[in-house]
C-alpha cells in the first residue's frame, strides 16, 4: 500500500507574540512588543539571556515581524551562523527601523565582528534604531573580548527568559499542537513527556515529526501509534 | 487600499521561505514601486550578493505573476536604504550608501566658514549632568577649563579611561559649553570609526581635499575611542595632519581612548608623542560614593526619589563602570513600573536578577550524581550499581529528581544513567522524592542543600 504524502505546502507556522508561551516572561515578552512596535520612545537596546530552547530566537524572530506589522524594516542576524557570512553583514543596518542580533556569544573572542557590532551599536544610536540582542548569558557572561562591546549591551534592558518548567512545557507542547491542528490529549501528552528529551527544540521538533507521521498514516495521535512512533525512531537514532 | 505588488510578493516569500530565510534576508530589503518598474533595496553588499544568488529569481517570478499592469515589470536590485529614499536622514553627513550622489556636507567648495559642520553634539551630555567624585574630578576640572578657554593652555586634552566611565560625555560636554559660550564656534564631534569611513568615502570619491577642508576649519574637534586608529596607517596620516593644522590655528583638539598615549598599540610613535603634548587626564572607575550619586541621579533623571540604601545596594554590587550603573537602574524603574512595586531593597534584589547572575551553570546528570554522592558520602559508582539498600537507594532517588528538575534529559535518559534503569524506576523515584521532601524534613533539606550546591 502506498503512503499518503502530505500536502506539499503546509501554511508554515512563523514566530509571532501570539503563538509565544509567556509562561513567567511577562515584562520581558511585553517590553519586547514595545519595542518592536516602537512605541514607548525608550529605544534603549534590550538584551534577553536564557537557555538553549527558552524561545530567544522566536522571540527575535517576532521581534520582527511586529515591526512589520508597523510599517518598519526589521533584521534578524543569526551571528550561530557567521562562518557563513562576514561582518560586511552589519553595513548599513543602522538604516533599518529594527536590529536582532540572536546568539551573540558564538562570535565572543573574534575581534573583527565584536568590533563591526560595536560600531554598529554606536551608528545604531545616532540613528535611533532599536537594537535587540540575545545571547545564553548576562552580558559579563559572554566571553567578549572588547570591553566597550561590553558595557554597551549592559547598558540597556537587561532580561533573563526563565525557561519553562515541567508543566509549563506540557502546557507549552499542547498549545502548539492545537496551534498547527493537531489534537493531543493529556494522555498522550504525559506519554510523550515521560519518555522523550524535555527541551523545546527536542519537543516541537518531535511534534512536527509526529505531524507528519500522523498525516502519512492518516492516523490520529493516540498513544499506541506514539509508541510504535517512538521505537521506530529509536531504531533510526541508534 | 490594495496591496502593493511588493506587498503581496512578501506575503508570498513568508509563506515560501522558513521563518529564518524570510527574517534575515527578506524583511531588510526595501522597495520603491512605480507603474512598470520596482526597485529592490538591500542594506549592503552582502545582503544584496546573498539575495541575488539565492532568492532574487524567485523574487522575480513573483512578482511578474503578481503584476497586473500591461507591460511588463522592470525589476532592478540595487544597495540602498529606506531613509535615503525618503531623505529621512536627521542631519546632512555622507551618505554611507556610495552610489547615491545627494549634495553631503563635504560639497561646498570654498574652504572656511561656507561648510556646514554638523556637530553631532548630544545635548543632555553637560557638566550639570556630569556627577563629579574621585574618581573623575581632575578629568572634569580639565575640561571645564578647555571649556572655558578652548584652543589655550591645555591643548590638546586627551581623556582615557575603562569603558563606560563617562569620557564621552566630559568630551559633549565641553563641546556643549563651548558654543553654549559662543554659538557661532564650529565644533565638531566624532567617533574614530566614523573619521576613518568618511575619510576612505573621500578617497573613493575623489573628494579628499573636501573632507581635510572640513576638519581643518573647525574650531573644535573632538574625537572620541582613538585606539580604533590602531593599525589604520593611512587615517593616522590623515589624522596627523589634522591634528596638526588645528593645533598651528590654535583650534582645540579633544581626544579620548580607553589608555594612556604611549600604551595605545598599532598607532605610530610620532602620533602616540604628540597626543601628550598638551593635558593628559585619567578617570577612573567609580568610588561607592560617586557610584551612589550617579544612581541617584539617573533616578531623578527618569523623576524617581531613589532610597539611599537602595543605590548602596546596587552600587555594592556594581563596582565596574557607570554604564552598568545605569543599566542597572533602568532596569529596576522599569520593573518598578511594569508591577507597580516601589522600589525597596527586596525588590531591587529580585529585579536585577537577570544582570547579577553571570551565567546558569551547566548541570549534567554526571556532575549530580558526583555531588550527590560527595554530599551522602558514598561512592558514584553505589548510585550506578544494583544495591537497593536504603543508605543507597534514597540518594540514588534524590539524585535522580534532581535530574529530572534540573536538565532536559528524558526519563528513559536519566535511567539509562543510572546504571540502565528503566524510565519507570526513574518516575517512581521522583514521585518517591516528592513524597519524602513533605514528610520528611531531613530529606527535604538534603533536597534543598543540594539544589542550591548545583545552581550557585
Amino acid at each position: 500500500m502506498t503512503k499518503q504524502l502530505p500536502l506539499g505546502i503546509r501554511l508554515r507556522d512563523h514566530a509571532t507574540f501570539d503563538n509565544f508561551f509567556i509562561a513567567d516572561n511577562r515584562q520581558l515578552v511585553v517590553t519586547l512588543q514595545q519595542a518592536a512596535a516602537f512605541e514607548g520612545g525608550d529605544t534603549a537596546a534590550l538584551y534577553i539571556w536564557g537557555g538553549a530552547g527558552s524561545g530567544k530566537s522566536h522571540l527575535l524572530q517576532a521581534a520582527c515581524h511586529r515591526a512589520t506589522v508597523a510599517d518598519e524594516f526589521a533584521g534578524y542576524l543569526p551571528l550561530r551562523d557567521h562562518k557563513m557570512f562576514t561582518p560586511e553583514l552589519l553595513e548599513g543596518m543602522e538604516s533599518l527601523a529594527l536590529v536582532c542580533l540572536d546568539d551573540i556569544e558564538a562570535i565572543a573572542g573574534q575581534r573583527e565582528w565584536e568590533e563591526a557590532i560595536f560600531h554598529l551599536y554606536n551608528r545604531m544610536q545616532r540613528n535611533g534604531t532599536q537594537l535587540i540582542v540575545a545571547a545564553n548569558a548576562a552580558p559579563q557572561g559572554v566571553a567578549l573580548s572588547l570591553a566597550d562591546l561590553v558595557t554597551r549591551l549592559g547598558w540597556g534592558l537587561v532580561f533573563q527568559l526563565n525557561e519553562l518548567n515541567d508543566e509549563q512545557k506540557l502546557l507549552a507542547l499542547q498549545a502548539r499542537a492545537e496551534a498547527i491542528g493537531m489534537q493531543m490529549n493529556n494522555d498522550v501528552a504525559r506519554y510523550l513527556f515521560s519518555r522523550a528529551r524535555r527541551d523545546m527544540h527536542s519537543l516541537f521538533s518531535l511534534l512536527e515529526a509526529l505531524d507528519h507521521a500522523t498525516l502519512v498514516a492518516q492516523r490520529r495521535l493516540t498513544i499506541p501509534f506514539l509508541k510504535a512512533f517512538l521505537a521506530r525512531d529509536q531504531v533510526t537514532s541508534d | 487600499m490594495a496591496l502593493s505588488l511588493w506587498k503581496k510578493c512578501l506575503n508570498h516569500l513568508e509563506s515560501e521561505l522558513s521563518a529564518q530565510q524570510f527574517n534575515t534576508w527578506i524583511r531588510p530589503l526595501h522597495a520603491v514601486e512605480t507603474e512598470s518598474a520596482i526597485r529592490i533595496l538591500a542594506p549592503n553588499r552582502f545582503v544584496l550578493d546573498w539575495v541575488n544568488e539565492r532568492f532574487l529569481e524567485q523574487i522575480s517570478q513573483i512578482l511578474n505573476r503578481y503584476n497586473e499592469a500591461p507591460e511588463a515589470l522592470s525589476i532592478s536590485f540595487e544597495i540602498g536604504t529606506k531613509r535615503s529614499q525618503d531623505n529621512l536622514v536627521e542631519r546632512p553627513r555622507i551618505p554611507d550608501k556610495i552610489e547615491k550622489k545627494q549634495e553631503n556636507r563635504f560639497s561646498p567648495r570654498s574652504a572656511g566658514i561656507d561648510i556646514n559642520h554638523v556637530s553631532s553634539l548630544q545635548p543632555g551630555f553637560t557638566f550639570e549632568a556630569f556627577v563629579e567624585g574621585k574618581s573623575n574630578q581632575l578629568a572634569r576640572a580639565a575640561a571645564a577649563q578647555v571649556a572655558e578657554n578652548p584652543g589655550g593652555a591645555y591643548n590638546p586634552l586627551y581623556i582615557y579611561g575603562g569603558s563606560g566611565l563617562g569620557k564621552t560625555h566630559l568630551m559633549h560636554a565641553i563641546g556643549n559649553s563651548i558654543i553654549a559660550n559662543n554659538p557661532k564656534s564650529r565644533v565638531v564631534y566624532i567617533h574614530s570609526e566614523r573619521f576613518v569611513g568618511d575619510m576612505v568615502r573621500g578617497l573613493q570619491h575623489n573628494a579628499i581635499n573636501d573632507f581635510k577642508r572640513y576638519y581643518r576649519s573647525v574650531d573644535a574637534l573632538l574625537i572620541d575611542d582613538i585606539q580604533f586608529f590602531a593599525g589604520k596607517e593611512r587615517s593616522q596620516e590623515e589624522f596627523f595632519h589634522t591634528f596638526n593644522a588645528l593645533l598651528e590655528g590654535q583650534k582645540q583638539v579633544i581626544m579620548t581612548c580607553d589608555r594612556y598615549p604611549k600604551e595605545v598599540g598599532g598607532l605610530e610613535e610620532r602620533l602616540k608623542s604628540r597626543f601628550g603634548w598638551g593635558l593628559t587626564a585619567a578617570i577612573e572607575p567609580p568610588e561607592l560614593e560617586t557610584s551612589v550619586a550617579i544612581l541617584i541621579s539617573k533616578a531623578a533623571q527618569s523623576r524617581v526619589e531613589l532610597a539611599h540604601e537602595v543605590a548602596f545596594f546596587i552600587a555594592k554590587r556594581i563596582r565596574s563602570n557607570v554604564r552598568e550603573l545605569e543599566g542597572a537602574i533602568r532596569r529596576v524603574i522599569a520593573t518598578s513600573r511594569f508591577t507597580g512595586q516601589e522600589i525597596t531593597v527586596d525588590f531591587t534584589k529580585e529585579a536585577l536578577k537577570d544582570l547579577l547572575a553571570l551565567q546558569d551553570k551547566l548541570v549534567t546528570i554526571e556532575n549530580i550524581q558526583k555531588t550527590v554522592a560527595d554530599y551522602y558520602k558514598i561512592r558514584v559508582a553505589d548510585l550506578l550499581s544494583k544495591r537497593r539498600s536504603r543508605s543507597v537507594a534514597r540518594p540514588r532517588q534524590v539524585a535522580m529528581a534532581l535530574s529530572k528538575e534540573l536538565t532536559s534529559h528524558s526519563l528513559p535518559e536519566i535511567g539509562d544513567a543510572f546504571g540502565g534503569r528503566d524510565h519507570t524506576t526513574v518516575l517512581h523515584g521522583c514521585r518517591k522524592v516528592k513524597e519524602l521532601k513533605e514528610s520528611d524534613l531531613r530529606i527535604n533539606e538534603d533536597y534543598a542543600n543540594l539544589l542550591r550546591t548545583l545552581t550557585t
